[in-house]
C-alpha cells in the first residue's frame, strides 16, 4: 500500500516537473507559440473543442476503431493459432504465405487498404486488425505449441470435448503468451488508429492533428498529441488490469 | 478384503511403437487377472513398458494387440489416473482442481462441492482449498492430484510413479495416506514405482517387470499382514521380500537404472 502511494507521488512528481520545465520554455524563455504553445494554450485549445462536443467526436471515433481492430484482430489470431496447432498440415501450407504477410510493412500498405476499403471506418480498422492480429497469432501459436502433453492426457482421461478442452485447458493455458502478443498489439494499434486518420476521413484524433497541422493551430496539434499520448496509457492501464485479473494465478502482479 | 470379481482382465497385451529405425517394442504379450479391490504394485527399470501398461489400461494408448477388459460397466470415465507429475491447473485453486473432474461432468456445484471438500480433507489438505498450486509443495501438489483422481469415484485408480518427485520424508507419509485411503475407499490401485520397498510395503501382488524389450519377469504375493505400518518395516518377511525383488531386478534382462 505504502509502496503504491510512494509509486504515485514519484509519478504525480515526473509529470509536474515535466509541466513545469513546458510552462518554463514557453513562459520565461519566450518560445513562439507556433513553435510549442504554453500549456494553458494547449488546454483552452483542449477546452474550446470539448465545449463544442467535437473532441468527443474525434475520441469516440479512434477509440471505436481501436477496440475493433484489437477485439477482432486478438480473435482471429488466437483462432488461426488454435486451428493452426491442431492440424498440422494446415500449419505446412499456411506458413509460406502467412511469413510474407508477417513481414510486409503493413503501415506501407495502409493506402492500398484505403482504395480497397474506402474513407471509412472500415479501412481503418482493417489496418488495426492486420496490426493486432500478427503479434497475437505468434504469441498464441507459443502459447498452444507449449501445452504440456500431460494435460492433452488429462482431457482425455476425463472424456473432454473439444470445447470444453478449448475453453478450460488450452485457452487459459496459451493465455500468458497470448497476453505479450496483445501488448505488443496494443500499441501497434493506436499506432495504426492515428495513421489511418491521417491519410483520410474527416474523423478520429488523427485527422484532428492533421487538420490543426494544416491550418497552423499549434495548441490544437499539441492537444491531440497528448490526447493519443493519454489514450495509450488508458490502454496500458486496461490490459494491465485485465492481465491481473486473467493471469493472477502466475502471480505476475508488479 | 473380499477379491472375488475379475475387475481387469489382462490378456496377451502387447505394444509396439515404429521409429526412426524400425519398431521397438515396448511391451511383450502380458497377461493377468486383477481382482476387485487389490493393490498392484509394479516394479521395473527404465523403459520395462510399466507406464505403457498403465496408458493401455487407462485407453491413453492403444495396444498392437490382445484385449484389456475391464469390469466397470461401461462407465464413461472407468479409471482415475495419478501422473508422476500433479498435473493441476495452474489457474485453478485446489477445490477448482478436484472439482474438474465433476465440473466438466456437469455434477450440480452443490454435490461436487460436498464431493470435493470431503477428498480434500481426506487427503489431508483442509485449509487448503482456495490455495493455487504454485503456493502448495509438490507432495501438496500430489495430494490435490489424487483426490482429483478420485472426485468422480472410478473404481480403478492407476498411478504412475506418483511420489517419485516429493522428498522421502513425505513419500513414506504420502504412502501411508494411500494406504488409508485404499482401506476406505476398496479400489482398485494399480502402482507403477522404482522403489522396492514400497512396492513390498504396499502392495497385495507386486509385478516385475524387465526391460528391453519391456516384459512381465515374474508376480510376486505379499503375505504380509494388513494394516501395515512401522512395524511392518520390521518384519522380516518384508525384508526378505525387498531383497527377492531386488535380485529379481538385478538378473540379466533387468537393467538396473
Amino acid at each position: 500500500m505504502v509502496k503504491r502511494l510512494i509509486a504515485w507521488i514519484d509519478y504525480s512528481l515526473a509529470l509536474v516537473a515535466l509541466l513545469v520545465a513546458w510552462w518554463f520554455a514557453t513562459g520565461p524563455m519566450a518560445m513562439p507559440t507556433y513553435l510549442l504553445p504554453s500549456p494553458l494554450r494547449t488546454w483552452n485549445a483542449l477546452a474550446g473543442i470539448a465545449v463544442t462536443g467535437e473532441l468527443w467526436l474525434h475520441l469516440g471515433f479512434t477509440l471505436q476503431n481501436i477496440i475493433l481492430g484489437l477485439v477482432l484482430g486478438s480473435v482471429a489470431g488466437i483462432a488461426l493459432a488454435y486451428v493452426m496447432t491442431r492440424f498440422q498440415k494446415l500449419a505446412v501450407w499456411l506458413d509460406g504465405p502467412l511469413v510474407i504477410l508477417q513481414t510486409a510493412p503493413k503501415i506501407a500498405l495502409a493506402p492500398l487498404f484505403v482504395v480497397w476499403f474506402g474513407f471509412g471506418v472500415l479501412s481503418k480498422v482493417i489496418l488495426i486488425f492486420s496490426l493486432v492480429f500478427f503479434p497475437v497469432f505468434i504469441g498464441a501459436c507459443a502459447g498452444f505449441r507449449a501445452l504440456d502433453p500431460k494435460m492433452k492426457d488429462l482431457a482425455k482421461l476425463l472424456g473432454l470435448g473439444n470445447l470444453q478442452r478449448f475453453r478450460q485447458i488450452e485457452l487459459p493455458a496459451a493465455m500468458p503468451e497470448i497476453f505479450v502478443g496483445l501488448k505488443i498489439g496494443a500499441v501497434q494499434a493506436l499506432v495504426g488508429a492515428v495513421l489511418a486518420e491521417w491519410m483520410s476521413g474527416k474523423l478520429g484524433l488523427g485527422y484532428l492533428m492533421t487538420y490543426a497541422g494544416a491550418t497552423y493551430k499549434t495548441p490544437l496539434l499539441f492537444a491531440a498529441v497528448l490526447l493519443t499520448t493519454f489514450l495509450g496509457q488508458l490502454m496500458h492501464v486496461a490490459l494491465s488490469i485485465l492481465e491481473n485479473r486473467l493471469l493472477y494465478w502466475k502471480g505476475v502482479k508488479k | 478384503m473380499v477379491q472375488s470379481e475379475r475387475m481387469i482382465d489382462i490378456a496377451g497385451v502387447h505394444k509396439t511403437f515404429v521409429a526412426d529405425h524400425g519398431t521397438v517394442t515396448a511391451l511383450e504379450p502380458l497377461s493377468i487377472t486383477i481382482k476387485e479391490g487389490e493393490f498392484i504394485a509394479i516394479v521395473g527399470p527404465s523403459g520395462c513398458g510399466k507406464s505403457t501398461l498403465l496408458r493401455l489400461i487407462s485407453g491413453l494408448d492403444q495396444s498392437s494387440g490382445g484385449t484389456i477388459t475391464l469390469d466397470t460397466a461401461g462407465r464413461k470415465r472407468p479409471v482415475g489416473f495419478v501422473f508422476q507429475e500433479p498435473v493441476l491447473l495452474p489457474w485453478k485453486t485446489t477445490l477448482e482442481n478436484v472439482r474438474f473432474p465433476l465440473d466438466t461432468a456437469n455434477v450440480s456445484r452443490l454435490e461436487a462441492d460436498r464431493k470435493a471438500l470431503d477428498l480434500i480433507k481426506m487427503v489431508g489438505l483442509a485449509g487448503f482449498e482456495n490455495a493455487l498450486p504454485r503456493q502448495l509443495s509438490g507432495g501438496m501438489r500430489q495430494r490435490t492430484a489424487i483426490a482429483r483422481s478420485l472426485s468422480d469415484d472410478p473404481q480403478i485408480l492407476l498411478m504412475d510413479e506418483p511420489f517419485s518427485a516429493v522428498d522421502l520424508l513425505t513419500r513414506d507419509t504420502l504412502n501411508d495416506e494411500l494406504l488409508r485411503i485404499w482401506q476406505s475407499t476398496g479400489k482398485t490401485i494399480l502402482l507403477v514405482t522404482h522403489s522396492v520397498e514400497e512396492a513390498a510395503y504396499l502392495a497385495d501382488r507386486v509385478m516385475v517387470m524387465t526391460a528391453r524389450p519391456g516384459k512381465l519377469k515374474c508376480v510376486h504375493d505379499v503375505t504380509l499382514a494388513r494394516p501395515r505400518g512401522e512395524e511392518t518395516k520390521l518384519d522380516p518377511a518384508y525384508h526378505a521380500l525387498v531383497a527377492q525383488l531386488r535380485r529379481d531386478l538385478r538378473t540379466p534382462g533387468g537393467e538396473r537404472s
